[in-house]
């Protein structure tokens, strides 16, 4: 498209979403200036994605939160986590029965001096830590006392531990804000319910 | 005459019994009678003399499971301590939520729309909310008596200001009909024989300051040790309850009293005697009703669908016994000692008209994590189904309802109840400490 047919197409939006670009991105070339209206025209997808607060710290997208953190490793930490990594081949099946997660990585960063620890999951930040301390205590503290400072799952310090090092998300896409891992749980079942019923009915 | 609901002490007490408050260990009498105050410090050492005076008044848990004619409880909020004149370093040291107060916490507690502190009734959501005043009696005489008494001590203190008292009785049944507060958890420590089905004892530091927790540590004591030790927590929450709109849904919903009883026991998981659905599921059995050893005498093992107790049901959202959840949950970390009383009279099953009349549930939640557990409570549990696979459906009885809700009951095939609307409505509320006796008298001496 001929930049002149993008300047046509970009008055096209609303003058209100129109100066909301041009004031933020008044040097950007009309191309990216027509994505962005483009954007912020479609109110439904913009509503349906909206990001709110995951609740103490970090962005939520319907029902799915962000957490990122950038952990001190201990001296040797970075060696002792690769050992359990590499033991279970990076695999940490397990952590299925969280239940709220989502997906989860482990990265090493500045000379294994550093741990990046990134995860989504379902609802807030706050509800399921304390669950966390009395159901899977040995696994927390296992893997994360090779964070420096790390003061025990148990300790009442853990939170605001966590939150010191967390770096909440400047921008977040969920593609279905709303599906839960237990919604997802229970639309598989449903699904194979139906392709069973189908495979029956032949 | 004793409540046959009163459970028993059979073993010996490793707990201060004697410096704990009553509310905590002592049960309800039925009927009972009392009256919840809400009182404002504006001077400094009048609330220290009112602690002073009080401080003889209050009633500790010592010798819990025998009949007293009457007694009194007392409970701080954050921003009564600071009216107190507390030290900062005191202040700092408790939790930040409860520093905040419930007003202030109304997204965590899901408290939007109807149910917002805007729209709270005076005093709730307003920083001159100090100090909680109840008394519990087991007949009117000594209810009227008890309250006599520290009216006597409040009028003789000024600088201490009454902003609201609200009476309340009932004969253990709360204004929907059904018998309520008889489920609570065992506390070790407290001498308590566990009932069947009531579970393991769980440690006294869920529900008392100072004492080792589920985790194996106490959980945070606020400062001085004096002060926080054999303390606990205190969740108030006033409700109106909308029995008629109750009444209605029912009636909209189902042809006969035979059917609206059992959609109404679907909602709640209970009969209206208390017999729980799981151990009578096609109809009330009173005599389970009115066995302590029964009525709580069951476990969701046999149920995992909910074709008897729905997941959904409002005990089973606040009590999953043994229900599997698709979120790492320790329900043991999740108990919460009730306290709950109800006010105005019940309306009957058949009134589907609104009369106007004040009448609903003083929600009272205990415990060391109590503030916690009911902010986690209110956006898990009562305003979500997440955690039991069931969507966005949120608690039938105690939840603040969308437009176009609705209420699945499990069955083949499945039965979805249109139009659920909120059955109670939230007329205000705060976080409370609830100190120990002898942090009374610390406080009312400093």
């Amino acid at each position: 498209m001929s930049e002149n047919a993008l300047h046509a197409k970009f008055q096209q939006f609303p003058e209100v979403v129109r100066e909301k670009v041009d004031a933020a991105l008044s040097d950007a070339k009309i191309a990216l200036k027509l994505r962005a209206a483009e954007i912020l025209a479609d109110k439904e997808e913009m509503a349906e994605h909206a990001v709110t607060t995951a609740g103490r710290i970090g962005a939520k997208s319907g029902e799915v939160s962000e957490l990122t953190t950038i952990l001190p490793l201990k001296p040797n930490g970075a060696e002792r986590l690769r050992k359990f990594f590499g033991l279970v081949g990076g695999n940490l099946a397990g952590a299925g029965q969280v239940g709220t997660l989502h997906n989860m990585r482990f990265v090493f960063l500045d000379n294994d001096t550093k741990l990046l620890f990134a995860t989504a999951f379902d609802g807030e930040w706050d509800p399921y830590i304390d669950d966390f301390a009395t159901k899977i205590p040995e696994f927390m503290d296992y893997l994360f006392s090779n964070v420096e400072g790390w003061p025990g799952i148990t300790s009442p310090d853990v939170k605001d531990f966590i939150v010191k090092y967390q770096i909440p998300a400047e921008a977040w896409f969920v593609a279905h804000p709303n599906l839960t891992v237990a919604e997802g749980h229970r639309l598989k079942r449903q699904e194979a319910a139906v392709q069973r019923f189908l495979s029956d009915l032949n | 005459m004793p409540s046959p609901l009163f459970r028993r002490l059979r073993r010996p007490p490793t707990l201060d019994l004697d410096d704990i408050q009553a509310t905590l260990l002592r049960a309800r009498p039925e009927p009972y009678f009392g009256t919840h105050a809400i009182l404002e410090i504006t001077e400094p050492a009048a609330g220290r003399e009112l602690l002073r005076r009080l401080a003889p008044r209050v009633t500790s848990a010592a010798r819990w499971d025998e009949p007293q004619p009457s007694w009194l409880a007392l409970a701080i909020s954050y921003q009564g301590l600071v009216a107190l004149g507390l030290p900062e370093t005191s202040l700092a040291s408790f939790p930040a939520n409860f520093r905040a107060g419930m007003a202030a916490r109304a997204e965590r507690l899901r408290d939007t729309g109807v149910n917002a502190p805007e729209r709270w009734e005076f005093p709730f959501g307003t920083p001159r909310v100090h100090v909680a005043v109840t008394v519990f009696a087991a007949s009117e005489d000594d209810w009227r008596a008890e309250v006599a008494a520290y009216e006597k001590e409040l009028g003789e203190v000024p600088g201490v200001r009454l902003l609201s008292h609200q009476d309340f009785a009932a004969d253990g049944f709360n204004v929907f009909g059904y018998r309520d507060g008889f489920s609570q958890p065992v506390v070790e420590g407290s001498g308590a024989e566990p009932l069947p089905g009531d579970g393991r004892p769980i440690k006294a530091g869920e529900f008392v300051l100072g004492y080792p927790s589920e985790t194996g540590v106490p959980l945070p004591v606020p400062a001085p040790d004096v002060l926080g030790r054999n303390g606990t927590y205190v969740v108030f929450r006033k409700y109106h309850s909308h029995v008629a709109a109750f009444n209605k849904w029912l009636h909209d919903n189902a042809s006969t009293e035979a059917e609206r009883e059992l959609l109404a026991a679907k909602l709640v998981g209970r009969w209206r005697s208390g017999a729980p659905l799981a151990l009578t599921p096609e109809r009330d059995n009173p005599a389970i009703g009115e066995d302590p050893n029964r009525i709580n005498d069951f476990d969701y093992s046999a149920d995992p669908r909910g074709l008897r107790t729905p997941l959904g049901s409002h005990i089973r959202r606040m009590n999953p016994r043994d229900t599997k959840l698709t979120v790492l949950t320790d329900v043991n970390i999740r108990r919460i000692i009730r306290r709950g009383t109800s006010y105005g009279t019940p309306l009957p099953p058949d009134r589907v008209k609104d009369d106007r009349k004040p009448r609903g549930l003083d929600f009272i939640a205990l415990g060391a994590r109590a503030i916690d557990n009911v902010e986690f409570l209110q956006s898990e549990w009562v305003g979500s189904g997440n955690f039991m696979g069931l969507g966005k459906e949120k608690d039938p009885m105690i939840s603040l309802q969308d437009k176009g809700a609705y209420f699945t009951v499990p069955g083949t095939p499945p039965r979805r109840v249109q139009n659920i609307q909120s059955f109670n409505t939230l007329l205000g509320g705060e976080y409370f400490f609830m100190p120990s006796l002898s942090a009374i008298r610390w406080l009312g001496s400093n």
